[in-house]
């Protein structure tokens, strides 16, 4: 295995555990902000893994410039609905926290 | 095995849709449910119809259900209010000859089903018409054949299409009425919202443009761009620039109908030199095929947001 | 290699089952539109990682439609759900 592979491996793993350290925050977290922190910061890095992993399996510098252009969009993305999403929030009424238990 | 994971998560997205106990879960469903789909799609190799899968059922979709949702007042949702006292009054006396209508849709479906399933099983010999098309390929201008079979050896189906879509607004508009549209929309206070609609008109308006001059050698065209330029207008509206009211009417009539109008107008065209209906010829075709779908995606565009700001302009006069 | 790249899709898409447990369960519609926004994040990775399996990169525009859309929902709810204030839905 070259050592290519090797890194395109270790990154994917990453992005791997950051998307399921995402994913529990989503379930486990016991309010609506904490989970949109959780959300918001771990998945996009982990998709930063994952993208970064992915240009260096397809080694064409064309792919790799839009699949990061592409990682910065869904940050900007995410981040401007996690604003919104929490203000939305906010406005409803008071923020009750919640405790869920799972 | 990614497949039957894929096959088992949509199948079961889909039932949540129909299923959940409260509307809004059914709208975020649907739109997982379409993210699964334009997966399988991607995964059958169609990716054409995987773009427009989701800019249509997640995007514009998504956000009509929302804005359908807005009318209903949601504390009177079915489920909750069937264990009020209305259930005290649902007839008892119904009997079993109201369950026939749903036999027999249920009935009717399985057998399509079936049908559909005895149909598609086997890929006919010979790959079916993908011999066909690649040998007309070099003809018709393109070299996606998709977008060939699409614009240029059917394009009669996609014209009828474009027709289809302006029947549904002209629709829309005949059951709602045509208000235009002076109404303030005051939710466009927010410096962050106001940045990232300005931000993403362009990035849209670019990327939209790219799906429609890739879709000569590769997946992309009419409709997906048409789909993400309606999501512009779509997005404007919600940040409270109505775009139909700061340009004349005329114009907007003109943006609707243009794309059907130079279709037809091109179909019949060449019948005075002796081709047939919708037949282009082979010197041109790249070129009329460009314009074709240039000015289509800008109809399809038009269409979307009118379709869009109609019915959000109707829920409005309802808020308590 | 290509059983590694189908072992990340199918965690990807487990992890797509599991936030669905959060749209069943959270308790205000706000939960259940974060999770939409999981599902667009998952789905681009995945769509990512399907694009180097098979080694098409027309699947990175699929991708792109994805991440653009999915904040129109966001927007889409945000704005057109702020008329009524004080409800719960």
């Amino acid at each position: 295995m070259s050592i290519k592979e090797l890194i395109t491996i270790i990154l994917l793993v990453i992005g791997c555990f950051f998307f399921l350290a995402g994913t529990l925050g989503v379930l486990r977290f016991p309010d609506l902000f904490t989970r949109l922190h959780a959300l918001t910061k771990a998945d996009n890095l982990g998709l930063g893994f994952i993208a970064a992993g992915m240009a260096l399996h397809i080694a064409s510098p064309w792919a790799a410039v839009k699949i990061f252009s592409m990682w910065l969009l869904m940050l900007l993305a995410s981040s401007t609905s996690c604003y919104l999403i929490a203000r939305f929030e906010k406005e409803k009424d008071a923020p009750k926290n919640k405790k869920e238990e799972l | 095995m990614i497949d039957i994971l894929l096959a088992l998560l949509t199948i079961y997205l889909a039932l949540q849709c129909l299923l959940a106990p409260r509307l809004p879960q059914t709208v975020f469903m649907f739109f997982a449910f379409g993210l699964a789909l334009a997966l399988a799609w991607v995964r059958l190799g169609a990716v054409d119809v995987a773009i427009t899968e989701a800019a249509v059922a997640s995007g514009f979709l998504g956000v009509l259900f929302l804005d359908a949702l807005q009318d209903f007042s949601l504390s009177a949702s079915p489920k909750r209010r069937g264990a009020g006292k209305d259930s005290a009054t649902q007839p008892e006396k119904q009997g079993w000859t109201s369950y026939l209508p749903g036999v027999a849709l249920g009935v009717g479906l399985g057998l399509f089903l079936l049908i559909a399933l005895e149909a598609t099983w086997k890929m006919p010999e010979g790959g079916g018409l993908t011999a066909a098309v690649a040998a007309q390929l070099p003809q018709s201008g393109v070299e996606h054949p998709v977008t060939a079979v699409l614009l240029n050896f059917r394009a009669y189906d996609t014209w009828l299409e474009l027709g289809v879509i302006l029947l549904g607004l002209l629709a829309i508009y005949a059951v709602g009425g045509v208000k235009l549209y002076p109404r303030h929309n005051n939710v466009a206070d927010d410096p962050v919202l106001q940045q990232i609609m300005w931000f993403f008109t362009p990035v849209l308006f670019l990327f939209g443009a790219f799906l429609l001059y890739i879709g000569k050698s590769g997946p992309g065209g009419a409709f997906q761009a048409g789909v993400l330029w309606g999501s512009i207008g779509i997005l404007l509206h919600l940040g409270g620039k109505l775009v139909f009211s700061v340009i004349p009417r005329w114009v907007g009539q003109v943006l609707l109908t243009v794309g059907l109008g130079f279709f037809l107008f091109l179909g019949f065209f060449f019948l005075a030199r002796g081709a047939a209906v919708f037949e282009y010829p082979p010197a041109y075709a790249g070129l009329l095929i460009l314009i074709i779908e240039t000015l289509a995606a800008i109809s399809i565009a038009t269409t979307l947001t009118a379709i869009f700001a109609t019915l959000n302009q109707e829920n409005k006069k309802e808020v308590h | 290699m290509d059983l590694f790249f189908t072992i990340v899709i199918i965690f990807l898409l487990l992890n797509i089952a599991l936030g669905l447990i959060r749209v069943w369960r959270g308790p205000t519609v706000a939960d259940r539109l974060l999770t939409t926004q999981l599902f667009g994040t998952t789905g681009m990775a995945i769509l990512l990682v399907l694009a180097g399996y098979l080694k098409q990169p027309t699947f990175l525009n699929v991708a792109i439609t994805f991440n653009v859309l999915a904040i129109l929902l966001v927007i889409g709810l945000v704005i057109v759900w702020n008329k009524r204030k004080g409800e719960n839905p």
